[in-house]
């Protein structure tokens, strides 16, 4: 709002609504009102006093404060955050049943966890950075495909 | 983690609204976990929502104007001990009494204007936040903060000439 938008009549109302803090005046406003109070002090001295003498009344009311321990009992609510990443079994399995297709399990379970730490220390050094997770990468190293899309373009879904 | 920060940042501002509109610690706590408790509900579907400052004093307002309608009204006496910090005795006294006056003054304030000064000049809200949180126009809120502080200019005036 420019400054000579503002009245006398809306200074006046701002003191009496909000009190002399031009900071708790609405922000719009404040520019233009603390302006046009300056520039006629003489026209608001009363109501600045009487909005001064409750604004000093509001800073004698103490600021309660909450029991420490509050914060723990709401937290102890909160529901608790995804493990930032599933066990490697939990990504082993949903890459070995893609859309809930049944694998075999078994013997190629079996096999291909044998296979999964040689495969790992073979082949993790050299992932590429577009794997979604370590984890998912370990895997499909394992398995010799470069990605996921791969094994499933490439990978049968029964042996 | 972010949820500690949410109830870092806006536990301490839900609770006091909550204590100063019952001016009972106990229900305030009560006010407040439910508040959070409902949070923790919406917070996965959240995006879009207001500010949660404001929804959260919304909530709040809400469940104490619940309590409020099943409760007595708040007597004098039965207002709770304040403590004046580290000042001296005889100022430390004047601070105590100014300040249970002043709540003893707020209190008695109809609940919704009481509402409007407790967010705006005690909790130091915007006025459009104060009013979203209040579900009120701007320029009802306004209405509600005038009135407040007109009533509570003369009672401390005539507090003054007695």
């Amino acid at each position: 709002m420019r400054q000579t938008d503002m009245t006398d009549a809306r200074v006046l109302q701002l003191l009496e609504t909000y009190g002399a803090w031009p900071m708790a005046w609405p922000e719009e406003e404040r520019e233009a009102a603390e302006a046009h109070l300056a520039a006629h002090p003489e026209r608001f001295a009363d109501a600045l006093a009487e909005a001064r003498l409750l604004d000093a009344a509001f800073e004698a009311e103490p600021m309660p404060e909450p029991d420490p321990s509050l914060a723990a009992r709401i937290l102890a609510d909160a529901p608790q955050p995804r493990t930032a990443r599933d066990s490697l079994g939990a990504r082993l399995s949903r890459i070995l049943m893609p859309n809930g297709q049944r694998w075999p399990a078994g013997a190629a379970l079996a096999s291909l966890g044998m296979g999964l730490f040689a495969g790992y220390t073979a082949s993790a050094s050299s992932v590429p950075a577009t794997y979604e997770t370590e984890a998912e990468a370990v895997v499909y190293a394992a398995l010799g495909y470069d990605q996921y899309d791969t094994y499933l373009e490439e990978a049968p879904l029964d042996e | 983690m972010a949820q500690s920060a949410l109830v870092n940042r806006h536990m301490p501002v839900v609770w006091r609204v909550a204590f100063r509109m019952l001016r009972d610690r106990q229900e305030a706590e009560d006010v407040t976990q439910e508040t959070f408790l409902r949070a923790w509900k919406m917070l996965p579907e959240w995006e879009g929502r207001s500010k949660f400052s404001t929804w959260a004093c919304t909530v709040a307002i809400n469940l104490c104007r619940d309590r409020m309608k099943k409760k007595a009204p708040v007597l004098m006496e039965t207002l709770p001990e304040r403590e004046a910090g580290d000042l001296p005795p005889e100022q430390a006294l004047h601070q105590k009494q100014a300040g249970a006056r002043i709540s003893a003054l707020i209190d008695a304030l109809p609940e919704r204007q009481k509402e409007a000064l407790i967010l705006s000049a005690l909790e130091g809200m915007g006025n459009k936040e104060a009013a979203a949180a209040m579900q009120v126009s701007v320029e009802a809120l306004e209405s509600l903060l005038s009135r407040a502080r007109r009533t509570l200019r003369q009672a401390l005036a005539e507090g003054q000439e007695e």
